[in-house]
């Protein structure tokens, strides 16, 4: 075994790291917050996707300016969804989960209707197209990129919870609902908030991936289990959420180094189950109460 | 008398009256391409039946049903397969095409007919006992078992999509022949194909009542409605969860071993995150807490979407969702609770004495 190749699949490692957890990051605020099981999360990603592609095909938005319009975008859809749907089930979990997987579908088949089926594409940068050499190994320099958003949302992420009124309003309302809105804290604001800051991240990560992978209606489904399972290994917490995807990335990397990539992500699902036995409530599990 | 909804008898007579009528369908169509519709739908049915026992009585919401009935599709499609292999040719076509040329060790058994029926059932219900029994005993449950049985369900379904050469891979297993035992072939455009699925499904659905009514399935319910309080009682609740949870398991393997005697044909497809996330949507529209109800709950909509599915073809799948979304939001308990509200209506109307004994689907936990 040569060690540079060893090398080569740590680095690229962490790209796919990078990768899942931007999938992950708008779950693990949606979950750690409100304790909502967000199915519709791999649609909301594809409607980033999407938003990215109408903006750039209809009124020519540069791509670097897609990814903060596609948040918007989606984080209004989400705000909508919160309103509309999910602020009536709080109180019960699993229909969260039935109920935004019924939302799922319809965005899927909503999207598929008026696109069409037939994959879209982004257009990037000329120099995202171009591979950079990190010593012996060849990257894509759009994979760095996003490697940059992911690290750049996580420190905005981490600035917003622990440095801001809003934070501290929202980790209040996580640690006990009751005693937080006994304080005049808004706690269905501050649900609607996060749902909707949620979403918005998933915007981004879908803006990502429509560059990573084609822009198809379906494109959703193949992120949301990953996604599920970093924030459930995390325990719901950001760093958590950070340190599970960085562990699994790495493990998927040199795991297909040695196998392939899907037998490398049969051996991450095992190992996570595994994992799950012996620590249920994840890496980081949160203080304080559940509601 | 209380909610007629309520009365054993009641329930009983409904499921005689259920079951006589279909028994009465294949006398009566005689087209056998519809026939063999039905019988899948009678399989869609022992899946919802075995999701509405997990979730709506044992409190488990389990996403990776699929894993149970994929693992018995595959194998009841396995021995089929190798079926109609022969002395002079005993390896299926497609190992040969990935250049395998032995029978892999675990294809062996399959030779037989009746041991691979054997493994097709009892293959994914130990799995479900194993993995069930080393999830309740880590008191993982909720959301988080859900969870947990999608990532198990991804699982199954990347390994047996990669190992082309020993699974079919993408394509899957095809078997030419249909079905034989015991010197009887089970063609799945015939009636016997029908009857058999009748029988498992009504065998299953009164086997699962009879547990929902015995004194097991009334602390599974207790268990679903708190779980804490059952186990500060002295019983092993992972336990309980788990026996629950492979009974289901066993009951949609049977379904899986069903399914591919009716459509010789079995894919990764089947372990599909949507296919097993479909049997949830069947019981919880049907009713989760009305066996019954479930069943009905997949034959509607496996059936809208046959034959609305042709006509919005296009928006099938919005409607579907959106009928979901509603019956979750309004009425989470399903159709069935439309039944039960409507009985309860014709009661009020009358002096009861006392509320009727828990005839097995109790009010919902709140």
């Amino acid at each position: 075994m040569d060690l540079g190749s060893l090398l080569n699949a740590l680095i690229l490692g962490v790209s796919i790291a990078s990768i899942w957890l931007i999938a992950a990051l708008g779950l693990t605020i949606i979950y750690g917050t409100a304790g909502v099981i967000n199915m519709a999360h791999g649609e909301l990603i594809m409607l980033g996707a999407y938003s990215s592609y109408m903006l750039q095909f209809y009124l020519g938005v540069p791509y670097l300016l897609c990814l903060p319009v596609s948040f918007v975008i989606v984080a209004l859809v989400g705000l909508a969804l919160e309103r509309g749907l999910i602020r009536y089930l709080y109180k019960r979990p699993l229909d969260t989960l039935l109920a935004t997987y019924g939302v799922s579908l319809v965005l899927m088949q909503g999207v598929r209707l008026i696109f069409g089926s037939d994959p879209k594409y982004l257009a990037v940068p000329e120099i995202f197209q171009s591979n950079v050499m990190l010593g012996s190994v060849s990257l894509s320099v759009f994979r760095i990129v996003v490697l940059l958003v992911t690290a750049l949302l996580v420190l905005a992420l981490w600035l917003l919870f622990y440095k801001t009124r809003f934070g501290i309003q929202v980790r209040a309302v996580m640690q006990d609902k009751e005693m937080a809105a006994s304080f005049g804290i808004n706690s269905s604001r501050i649900y609607m908030m996060t749902f909707a800051l949620g979403a918005g991240l998933a915007g981004v990560a879908g803006a990502l991936f429509g560059v990573l992978a084609i822009v198809l209606p379906t494109m959703g489904a193949s992120y949301v289990v990953q996604a599920f399972l970093m924030v459930v290994v995390g325990g719901g917490s950001l760093a958590g959420s950070v340190v599970a995807s960085g562990v699994t990335g790495e493990l998927q990397s040199v795991f297909a180094f040695f196998t392939n990539d899907t037998l490398a992500r049969f051996i991450i699902f095992v190992l996570i189950v595994v994992f799950l036995r012996f620590r249920p409530q994840g890496l980081f599990a949160q203080a304080g109460a559940r509601r | 008398m209380g909610n007629l909804y309520h009365n054993k008898l009641a329930q009983w007579i409904v499921y005689v009256v259920f079951f006589a009528a279909l028994t009465i369908i294949p006398m009566t169509v005689s087209d056998s391409f519809l026939l063999n519709q039905l019988a899948t739908y009678g399989v869609y049915g022992m899946l919802a039946l075995s999701i509405s026992l997990c979730w709506g009585f044992g409190g488990i919401l389990n996403l990776g049903q699929g894993i149970a009935f994929g693992l018995g599709a595959y194998g009841m499609a396995m021995t089929m397969q190798m079926q109609s292999q022969t002395e002079s040719n005993p390896i299926p076509p497609f190992m040969l095409n990935n250049s395998l040329d032995h029978l892999p060790l675990f294809w062996q058994p399959f030779q037989s007919a009746a041991l691979g029926l054997l493994l097709a059932v009892a293959v994914p219900t130990l799995f479900c006992a194993a993995f069930g029994g080393i999830m309740f005993r880590a008191r993982v449950s909720g959301p988080f078992f859900a969870i947990m049985t999608l990532a198990m369900l991804s699982a199954f379904y990347t390994i047996i999509l990669d190992r082309q050469p020993y699974t079919g891979g993408v394509n899957g297993l095809t078997p030419p022949s249909s079905f034989q035992f015991a010197g009887v072939e089970v063609d799945p455009y015939s009636p016997t194909a029908y009857w058999v699925v009748l029988c498992l499904l009504a065998g299953a659905t009164v086997v699962a009542k009879l547990i929902t009514q015995s004194s097991f399935g009334l602390v599974t319910q207790a268990i679903r409605d708190d779980s804490e309080r059952v186990r500060f009682l002295g019983y092993s609740v992972a336990g309980y969860e788990t026996v629950i949870y492979t009974i289901s398991g066993l009951i949609a393997a049977l379904a899986g071993c069903c399914w591919v005697m009716l459509v010789q044909y079995v894919s990764p497809a089947q372990l599909d995150v949507s296919f097993s996330l479909s049997m949830v949507i069947w019981a919880a529209i049907g009713g989760r807490y009305s066996l019954l109800g479930s069943i009905l709950g997949a034959f509607i909509i496996q059936g809208a979407q046959s034959y609305l599915g042709d006509t919005f073809l296009a928006t099938w799948l919005l409607i579907l969702g959106g009928f979901f979304i509603v019956v979750v939001r309004f009425l989470p308990n399903g159709l069935a609770s439309l039944v039960e509200a409507g009985l309860g209506l014709f009661e009020r109307r009358r002096p009861t004495s006392s509320p009727a004994p828990d005839g097995g689907r109790p009010m919902p936990a709140e």
